[in-house]
């Protein structure tokens, strides 16, 4: 799987839970899932478990700690299917 | 488990033994304003602080204090409630830490020492996740130590007035799957008056209060077992309230 393509499916994942549209639009790696996207600090445990299901990895807790922006999303599942 | 840098592990040290050589000037006070300022009173208090002394004398392993959150004196009131001042003057490490909004008090010199003596580690909701994983690291190595820790497994108060079960905070299952042998003590407490949310309970109110030690279960692992065992907490919570209510 492509780097675009994983950044395709992250932005489509965290989409549900996004409460700012305009920045959604103008999405990019350094985008802050929770200060740009305006997503609930609670829900980011749901979208990483969507990353888990989505992906078929498994994050840990500490994995989860380094995910602020976009483009964390995309490393860390990157790693992951490495 | 992470281990913390000693400089940290130095300020829990600190920050705990000051506290304690303190207690008798803060611990005494709080429960004077509780009982004699606002009235409050709780209901079969004898009977539920047997019931909890016992609890802790059964076993020292880890406590984490898991109740529902209506008002922001929920934690002191629970504290008092379940160990009574003069208990806790010699049984120091079973007052809990608290992990209270940071907004909430840091805007005063006063409240922030205050807050500091009284076992409180600050936390800002919603903020950066490595902030926010720090204190989780932190409450973790407290809880090792033989330490107690109240954590609301709602993150705020419920706007509903009742326990809400979309409302789950991830940190309370991740203490719990990363502490060996932490025992979660799901918490009940509810003022006869406290229709629903608010700062403070009504002067004068009679509280209700009841705890069960659970054991939360799941097969998976990771960030999903986690979420499994707050998910369980906050619905024991809802159990509880659903009997307090048949009870009324």
């Amino acid at each position: 799987m492509t780097r675009d393509e994983i950044f395709a499916k992250v932005v489509e994942i965290v989409k549900p839970y996004v409460k700012n549209e305009d920045a959604l639009e103008a999405v990019a790696d350094d985008t802050n899932i929770l200060e740009d996207l305006k997503v609930n600090s609670a829900r980011l445990v749901d979208i990483i478990l969507n990353f888990e299901d989505e992906f078929d990895i498994e994050v840990e807790d500490e994995d989860a700690d380094a995910v602020n922006t976009v483009g964390d999303a995309v490393r860390l599942i990157q790693e992951k299917l490495s | 488990m992470t281990r913390l840098p000693f400089r940290t592990r130095a300020a829990h040290v600190f920050q705990r033994e000051v506290g304690r050589l303190f207690s008798i000037v803060w611990v005494l006070p709080i429960v004077f304003i509780l009982r004699v300022v606002m009235g409050y009173h709780v209901r079969d208090v004898a009977q539920v602080r047997t019931r909890y002394r016992a609890l802790v004398k059964e076993s020292d392993r880890p406590l984490l204090i898991c109740p529902n959150h209506l008002t922001m004196m929920d934690s002191a009131v629970i504290a008092w409630a379940l160990g009574g001042s003069w208990w806790y003057l010699f049984h120091y490490s079973r007052i809990p830490w608290n992990l209270p909004e940071y907004n909430n008090y840091a805007s005063r010199w006063p409240t922030r020492v205050g807050a500091w003596l009284t076992k409180c580690i600050p936390v800002i909701r919603g903020g950066r996740r490595e902030d926010v994983s720090r204190v989780i690291k932190r409450v973790q190595h407290l809880l090792s130590k033989g330490e107690t820790a109240l954590i609301f497994p709602e993150a705020r108060r419920s706007r509903s007035g009742r326990v809400e079960s979309d409302s789950v905070a991830h940190a309370v299952g991740r203490i719990l799957t990363s502490v060996p042998g932490c025992r979660p003590l799901c918490v009940y407490l509810r003022g006869d008056r406290q229709d629903t949310w608010s700062t403070v309970p009504a002067r004068g109110d009679s509280f209700y209060i009841d705890f069960e030690l659970i054991k939360p279960q799941s097969d998976h692992r990771g960030m999903r077992r986690s979420r499994d065992f707050s998910q369980q907490i906050v619905d024991r919570l809802i159990g509880m309230e659903e009997e307090y209510f048949a009870r009324r």
